[in-house]
């Protein structure tokens, strides 16, 4: 109790430090469109929580980000558990992972922008982005995979499929269960640099976007704030998830 | 009789066996001794058909079941006690009839209360005496068991020893058992095979008997 308090307090005082360095900055700079203070960001933030308009915004761009991450892990683990498995499928998709991978954000963004409807657009970006480390990191835990337990499995004639759900499975879990904390991160980044560019209607990306034209950069950062809340938050939500099952 | 028909095996140049030969009386315990490294393990392995052979024939072993007590436990630690028996027995038994073949084995490893318990949980040597559990109550013919009581302290191996005897004369089976220990060798088996390697060969095939000061002195030499 004493040394959570204590930890607790040592994380404000870290908050209030930078807090006070971003103060610093503000007054040095001077200018609010290029560096807002503290003050007027916050004050950017209250007004916009006071918004229902907000609220429905949080609920599109949140509904987009999980939906990609979800479509990701489930695309990512059967086809990890799949192409882990077995070499020849592992061969025909690791190319394709490869250019995924590499493919610019920017690139993916303006093609899917072609391709699909504007809301659309940013659930295809996150599940390109998060697809790759989801089915990475499923196949390294298949891959993984204690040989000496397999060897039991073949001395006790273990079915195949038993094998998939019992051993498999349960190996790689680790390996799924970071992959998704990475991908939904990365998975609320892309989300919205996919909204700014597609401007759904009820989207953070067009609220950044709007801040920018408009010049309300004490708004740009409240909105920022507000994206680095929800991903500190949907992470969170994952570990606490994680912690109470097996593994 | 399980019989090795002029098997051999090569890694990479490493020749291990050349046109080997040994067998294995069924029902009976046979021992493979000798130092560590000379190849025990990979002669018990091909029995188990982990290692492939280049050459030869294996007979006796057509549709036999196999258990095998290895080195370490080799247990799921994700499941429970109860759990890793159940997983080598699900396609063997149907589901009422493997409660009380798992409930009799973990029982007789004195392991019965700790059945809800995680891998994690137990000590090596309780997760040895589950691996003992498991390999007897899976319905074998071949049981193999390479140095189970490696690691294990004194009085721990001679509770796994005599655990064995008495597992082994409740269900009594082929085995196939592996140690560099002489105690453990004469203490358990009927016939001794003293190995040496490069390639594997028998030296010395001993049936035990009540000379144990000659046999000793055949296994140590």
């Amino acid at each position: 109790m004493k040394n959570s308090i204590i930890r607790n307090k040592n994380k404000l005082l870290i908050i209030l430090f930078w807090i006070l360095i971003w103060e610093v900055l503000s007054l040095i700079v001077n200018q609010e469109i290029y560096l807002p203070s503290p003050t007027s960001t916050f004050s950017a933030l209250l007004n916009l929580l006071c918004e229902k308009e907000t609220y429905i915004t949080i609920f599109y761009s949140t509904y987009r980000t999980l939906t990609g991450f979800f479509i990701s892990c489930a695309t990512g683990i059967i086809l990890g558990y799949i192409c882990g498995i077995n070499k020849f499928f592992y061969n025909l998709l690791n190319p394709l992972v490869v250019i995924i991978r590499t493919i610019p954000v920017m690139s993916i963004i303006i093609i899917a922008i072609m391709w699909f409807r504007d809301t659309n657009v940013p659930i295809f970006v996150a599940f390109l982005m998060c697809f790759p480390i989801i089915w990475t990191n499923t196949v390294t835990g298949i891959i993984s995979t204690d040989i000496k337990i397999l060897q039991m499995c073949r001395v006790y004639k273990i079915r195949k499929i038993r094998i998939i759900k019992s051993v498999y499975f349960y190996s790689a879990l680790p390996y799924i269960k970071s992959a998704m904390i990475s991908a939904l991160g990365i998975g609320w980044k892309v989300t919205s640099a996919a909204e700014v560019l597609s401007l759904p209607k009820y989207s953070i990306g067009r609220f950044l976007y709007d801040s920018k034209v408009y010049l309300e950069i004490p708004s740009l950062f409240a909105w920022t704030i507000i994206i680095i809340f929800l991903s500190f938050i949907f992470e969170n939500l994952l570990k606490v998830l994680f912690k109470g099952r097996v593994v | 009789m399980i019989k090795l028909i002029n098997i051999s095996k090569k890694y990479n140049d490493l020749e291990l066996l050349r046109d080997f030969n040994i067998s294995f009386e069924r029902n009976k315990i046979t021992c493979l001794f000798g130092p560590s490294g000379v190849g025990k393990t990979t002669i018990a392995n091909i029995v188990a058909g982990i290692v492939p052979i280049d050459k030869g024939r294996i007979e006796g072993i057509e549709n036999s079941l196999l258990s095998y007590v290895f080195q370490e436990p080799r247990l799921l630690n994700w499941y429970s006690v109860y759990d890793n028996l159940d997983f080598v027995l699900k396609d063997v038994y149907p589901s009422d009839k493997r409660v009380s073949i798992i409930n009799n084995y973990l029982s007789m490893v004195e392991l019965l209360e700790y059945k809800n318990f995680k891998i994690d949980a137990l000590s090596g040597g309780m997760e040895q005496r589950v691996s003992l559990a498991r390999a007897f109550a899976y319905p074998s013919d071949i049981l193999i068991m390479d140095e189970p009581f490696k690691g294990l302290d004194y009085k721990l191996k001679q509770e796994m020893i005599s655990l064995f005897k008495s597992m082994w004369q409740k269900s009594k089976r082929t085995v196939i058992f592996i140690t560099h220990q002489v105690d453990e060798a004469i203490i358990l088996s009927h016939t001794i095979y003293k190995l040496k390697n490069r390639p594997i060969d028998i030296v010395n095939k001993i049936n035990v008997n009540n000379n144990i000061e000659e046999i000793k002195n055949l296994l140590l030499t």
